[in-house]
């Protein structure tokens, strides 16, 4: 029964089946947690329900507002993070899965019509996870702010698995190739580098960044943070693409023609030996945090560092529930422009689901990082008539 | 005979508010009077209305010392489901009185019942009794998005009226109507009052307030004998910009006509001198507004030219003519985004390309001209909307404009905030620059305008001022 | 006046139209299971009856035209799967450097069949349905009234405050706001666009919170209803029927898979 398998049939990198396992129990949880919200709505307070339903409208309307603008943004989660960081996670599911369901009874130019309504737990996801990190503090960290340890700490530990994963390659090396024995070692290696990050990151909170809230530096850790973050990011992904035994040093790939004459696409090219390719990843990753530094040093911008964090990793989980359900429903394609990078992914190779994965964990992080940035510039020109309407409302920041 | 409605000794102090909204107040409304509460935006008009109708602290926040008492239920201290029925009370925006969730007037009547639990079977004669007491049986099939906001208003008082109160409340129902529905809910109030349901009114429309059997006026959360005594408004100077020649205005045969075919304007010709005072006037649809959005380039005209300064508007976009024009629109909420005034403010004089010292300057000279000097950094949603309408007119004089066009910028608003507008025109008039404004006050418009200008359907009735 | 809540809904008095939301709901999840549990063979039989139901219901016209709105998506996936299914080694055409394979066009054909198959049920479902009558006939079943509010009352404000963001971006550029131009210009504008419509939201569900409070939406007793949803022995007898067809796929498929 092909049907239910995620996964291409016949693709060249195949699926590894817990995989597989583990999303349809992932899509069980997300059920269960849906009926818990659906649950919990019976105590929602009228001010609640009222702002539920203005939020799904933000959610649709704000389309017409990017589409003016011509940028290639979505924004239609907006409201869904706004109901998240002023009610809680259970109100931000409800509303999210809501959006998807009223999206699918209108009529919206421009949209994909009912068929929306699949991606339902995507969007309640979103809420949920924006719920949590309001109640970490993101939209409001202030001096004298405990919480504040713990995105240093973030920082840190992501800080550590980059460097794991410079060891990795110079020891185990570790890239994508095409059999499954390697398959499995590179997601055994991944799932070590991103322990040896959570340790460390759990420790630093625990020691260093265990009393940093009072402390008036605060402004100055936020801007590190944020250089290091930056830096990490560039350096990962510079090493995980040019590095040998990295993607492009494995990266041959065929494709036939009717000749049956093989054209042979050859990356390899691309991949820059050690030690020019280490100091070449060092140089741009200290450049990118001269950059950050620089950015961060002005005005408020030190406190969008959580913001981010929140963001990025919403948009993680959003590609990671959204691809199976393209992968399975829409044949592993998004219909919007976005399927030229599923193309793309196609074309290095990556099957149905791992294309539309490796699209959604490319283009997601930056959409939520967005609608988040967006909904904590607002939070900070919210009225105190709104802010006492909800009791969560006192967790935005104070202009 | 037991008052429909007792206050004694009530003091209401919001969160994170150094003064008390209301102070000591004390009331009592006999069952069937019609009382009207008068008095300046923040006078505590509103938080009295909340408290009558056991909203306070119930369901909004504060801190509450004394009694009310409707009939014989505790007010402060019931639930919900104790005051339904016998206390209502209706806002002042239409759209958001409605439940926005029944296709049919119909419906939205039944909701309340709905909420009551009242049975099935009850339902349909209720609401037909409503329908046909308060003269809106014609709206029952009716969708509520679609009705005009005197429409709507009626539906929401009517939704409220179906649940039976003996007592209703009314904040500001008419604050954002036109004259025609204005007319329509003082009507509809009337035949209520005859009734025989006990009505507390807080308005500032002098119609409505002139119906009602016995007025109170409150001033700093206390009731108070006649009307307080204010400094009036002197005579206010435009201090930013000086040297600035205000813009001439030609209307040279301009036509408009919308896609859907419907023809707004006819042949309108129109001659404005610089520094000159146009109040244009006229009923719904006779295109007012229109008129108005032309002069700012938000509508081309279908035939004919309009040139501000000499240079038609057909040439220049939006942004470019809000160098000379500056329009105040309606609704401040179409324009508010800022977490302060001051920024608010500053906001049109930044995006004209002014910088430092001269945004400083031109944010200064807007908000004395319009009173809040004091509300700087407050966030403007947090201020009253009448307030909110006057921060929306400070950002757009902070443009320091040639033209100024003000649509409606008298709805909503308190004798005093009439007089504050009035004083605004004048001072721009005497700084040279010209000023049009649309307006369905013809007091307004006699008062502080050279020339009234009578629009309908779609072309121009010229009248003088009386006695000119 | 088109009312946003009537979304796809064409008026008439079908046998179609007269059927409980809830039986075509689960008419909609029937198709669903079957589309995609059974057999590619399977989205023949079903496209034959879903076209039996429009043309028996009349709305063989509506159908047709709306089939332009999952036209780029249905595109998308045969494009996309036929010129770049890694594993196709059977080509039938050379584009160019890309190829369609007999594998790819194979698979992008069969999903969008699904999705289309999928997509005229839903469309039947909501073309046949006021969206008043398919919360109402949720809620009579068990869904909380509450959240059947808040659907329905996000349905009416959608077009609303899509007006509202016609009448920002005229005040805002009255103000001297740039819209065109660079992607830095249009970017700055994305705060005083958005700004506006969502505080003035906001602001306004204080009122519309109270509003609803002063209507009785708080009372913690149960509610009534004044929308009936009429039900009957057929359709009862349909949704029988239906949740016993899903469950044969659903072993079917099961047992396929375990085989």
């Amino acid at each position: 029964m092909d049907w239910l398998t995620i996964c291409a049939d016949g693709a060249t990198t195949p699926c590894v089946a817990p995989v597989q396992a583990a999303y349809l129990v992932g899509v069980g949880v997300l059920a269960l947690l849906l009926v818990v919200a659906g649950r919990r709505s019976r105590d929602f307070a009228t001010a609640t329900l009222s702002l539920m339903a203005v939020a799904i409208a933000i959610n649709i309307a704000l389309g017409s507002v990017t589409a003016l603008l011509r940028l290639p943004l979505y924004l239609d989660s907006v409201g869904t993070v706004l109901v998240g960081a002023l009610a809680g996670p259970w109100a931000g599911a409800l509303t999210g899965l809501l959006s998807d369901l009223v999206w699918s009874l209108l009529p919206i130019p421009g949209g994909a019509g009912p068929t929306t309504a699949f991606f339902a737990p995507v969007a309640a996801a979103v809420g949920l996870i924006a719920g949590f990190w309001a109640s970490r503090g993101v939209f409001g960290l202030r001096s004298g702010d405990d919480r504040i340890g713990g995105f240093l700490a973030l920082a840190l530990g992501f800080a550590a698995a980059v460097v794991a994963l410079l060891v990795a390659q110079a020891t185990v090396g570790v890239g994508p190739a095409a059999d499954s024995d390697s398959q499995v070692r590179f997601a055994v290696t991944g799932l070590v580098i991103v322990a040896i990050g959570v340790v460390v990151a759990w420790l630093g909170r625990r020691t260093i960044f265990a009393r940093v809230g009072d402390d008036p530096r605060m402004r100055l850790y936020l801007i590190g943070a944020t250089a290091i973050s930056a830096a990490a990011v560039v350096f990962a992904v510079i090493r995980l693409l040019f590095a040998p035994s990295a993607y492009f040093s494995t990266a041959t790939f065929v494709l036939a023609n009717d000749a049956g004459d093989p054209t042979i696409i050859d990356l390899r090219g691309l991949a820059l030996p050690d030690p020019l390719g280490l100091v070449v990843a060092l140089v741009v990753a200290v450049a990118v945090a001269a950059l950050a530094v620089a950015w961060a040093r002005r005005g408020e911008h030190a406190r969008f560092f959580p913001v981010w964090v929140a963001g990025a990793t919403t948009g993680v989980v959003a590609a990671l529930i959204a691809a199976p359900i393209a992968a399975g429903v829409f044949g592993g394609v998004t219909g919007g422009g976005t399927d030229l990078l599923v193309a793309l992914f196609r074309t290095l190779g990556l099957g149905v689901f791992g294309s539309v994965l490796a699209q959604g964990l490319t283009s997601d992080p930056l959409d939520k990082t967005i609608t988040f940035t967006v909904v904590f510039v607002i939070l900070t020109a919210l009225p105190i008539t709104v802010r006492t309407m909800f009791s969560r409302g006192a967790l935005t920041v104070d202009a | 005979m037991r008052p429909a409605l007792r206050i004694d000794g009530l003091t209401v102090r919001y969160p994170a508010r150094r003064e008390p909204a209301l102070a000591d107040l004390s009331l009592a409304i006999e069952p069937g009077e019609r009382v009207g509460i008068a008095g300046r935006t923040s006078a505590g008009k509103s938080t009295l209305a909340l408290a009558a109708a056991g909203l306070i602290p119930r369901v909004v926040r504060a801190a509450v010392t004394g009694t009310v008492v409707v009939g014989k239920t505790d007010a402060l201290h019931a639930t919900a489901d104790a005051l339904l029925g016998r206390v209502g009370i209706v806002f002042a925006s239409p759209a958001d009185q409605l439940s926005g969730s029944k296709p049919t007037v119909r419906e939205e009547l039944a909701f309340g019942l709905e909420n009551l639990g009242v049975p099935r079977a009850e339902m349909d004669p209720r609401i037909d009794a409503v329908l046909a007491d308060l003269g809106i049986a014609g709206l029952a099939d009716r969708e509520p998005a679609s009705l005009s906001g005197g429409e709507q208003q009626r539906v929401a008082i009517a939704s409220i009226v179906t649940m039976g109160p003996g007592l209703l409340v009314l904040d500001e129902p008419t604050a954002e109507l036109d004259p025609e529905g204005t007319d329509a809910v003082a009507t509809l109030l009337d035949g209520l009052s005859a009734a025989g349901t006990t009505i507390l009114c807080v308005e500032h429309d002098r119609a409505i307030l002139e119906r009602c059997g016995r007025n109170v006026t409150l001033d700093g959360g206390r009731i108070v004998e006649g009307t307080p005594a204010r400094p009036a408004i002197g005579p206010l100077a435009w201090a930013a910009g000086r040297g600035r020649m205000g813009a001439t205005v030609t209307l040279d045969r301009l036509g408009f006509r919308y896609p859907n075919g419907i023809e707004a304007l006819r042949d309108v010709s129109l001659e404005v001198r610089a520094g000159e005072r146009v109040a244009i006037v006229g009923a719904n649809g006779s295109g007012k507004t229109t008129l108005a959005k032309h002069l700012i380039g938000l509508l081309r005209p279908t035939s004919g030219r309009v040139l501000v300064d000499g240079v038609p508007t057909d040439d220049r976009t939006v942004q470019a003519l809000a160098q000379t024009v500056g329009f105040a629109f309606q609704d401040p909420g179409d324009q508010l985004f800022e977490r302060s005034v001051e920024r608010e403010v500053g906001f049109g004089p930044r995006r004209l390309g002014r910088t430092g010292a001269d945004v400083a300057n031109l944010i200064d000279a807007a908000l004395t001209m319009t009173g809040l000097p004091g509300e700087r950094a407050t966030n403007p949603y947090d201020l009253d909307r009448s307030v909110r309408k006057l921060v929306t007119l400070a950002g757009v004089l902070a443009m320091d404009p040639a033209l100024l066009v003000l649509d409606e910028p008298t709805t909503g608003q308190d004798p005093e905030g009439v007089e504050r507008v009035g004083r605004i025109v004048e001072a721009m008039a005497a700084a040279g620059r010209t000023v049009i404004a649309i307006t369905h006050d013809p007091a307004f418009a006699d008062r502080w305008f050279d020339r009234t200008v009578v629009m309908a359907a779609g072309r121009t009735v010229d009248r003088p001022r009386p006695g000119a | 006046m088109t009312r946003a809540a009537t979304g796809y809904l064409v008026p008439g008095r079908s046998w179609l139209h007269r059927r409980h939301p809830l039986t075509k709901l689960l008419g909609v999840a029937f198709v669903l299971v079957a589309a995609f549990l059974l057999p590619p063979v399977a989205l023949i039989a079903l496209t034959v009856a879903l076209a039996a139901i429009a043309v028996s219901a009349g709305l063989v016209r509506p159908v047709l035209r709306s089939l332009r709105i999952p036209a780029v998506l249905v595109a998308s996936i045969v494009l996309v799967n036929a010129l770049f299914y890694p594993g196709g080694s059977d080509v039938l055409v050379a584009v160019g450097p890309l190829a369609v394979t007999r594998e790819g066009l194979t698979f992008g054909v069969v999903s969008a069949g699904r999705l289309l198959v999928v997509f005229v049920a839903l469309m039947l479902l909501l073309m046949t349905t006021l969206a008043d009558d398919l919360l109402e006939g949720l809620v009579v079943h068990g869904v909380s009234h509450r959240i059947a509010f808040v659907a329905l009352s996000a349905m009416q404000l959608v077009p609303r405050m899509r007006d509202r963001v016609d009448r920002i971006l005229a005040a805002q550029s009255a103000r001297g706001l740039a819209v065109d131009g660079s992607t830095i210009t249009r970017a700055r504008a994305l705060v005083p666009l958005i700004g506006p419509v969502v505080l003035s939201a906001l602001v306004d569900v204080r009122e519309r919170t109270l509003a609803l409070e002063a209507r009785g939406f708080g009372a913690r007793w149960g509610r009534t209803a004044y929308r009936v949803v009429p039900d009957s022995g057929l359709d009862r007898a349909l949704r029988i029927a239906l949740l016993a067809a899903i469950a044969l796929v659903a072993l079917t498929a099961l047992f396929g898979w375990l085989r």
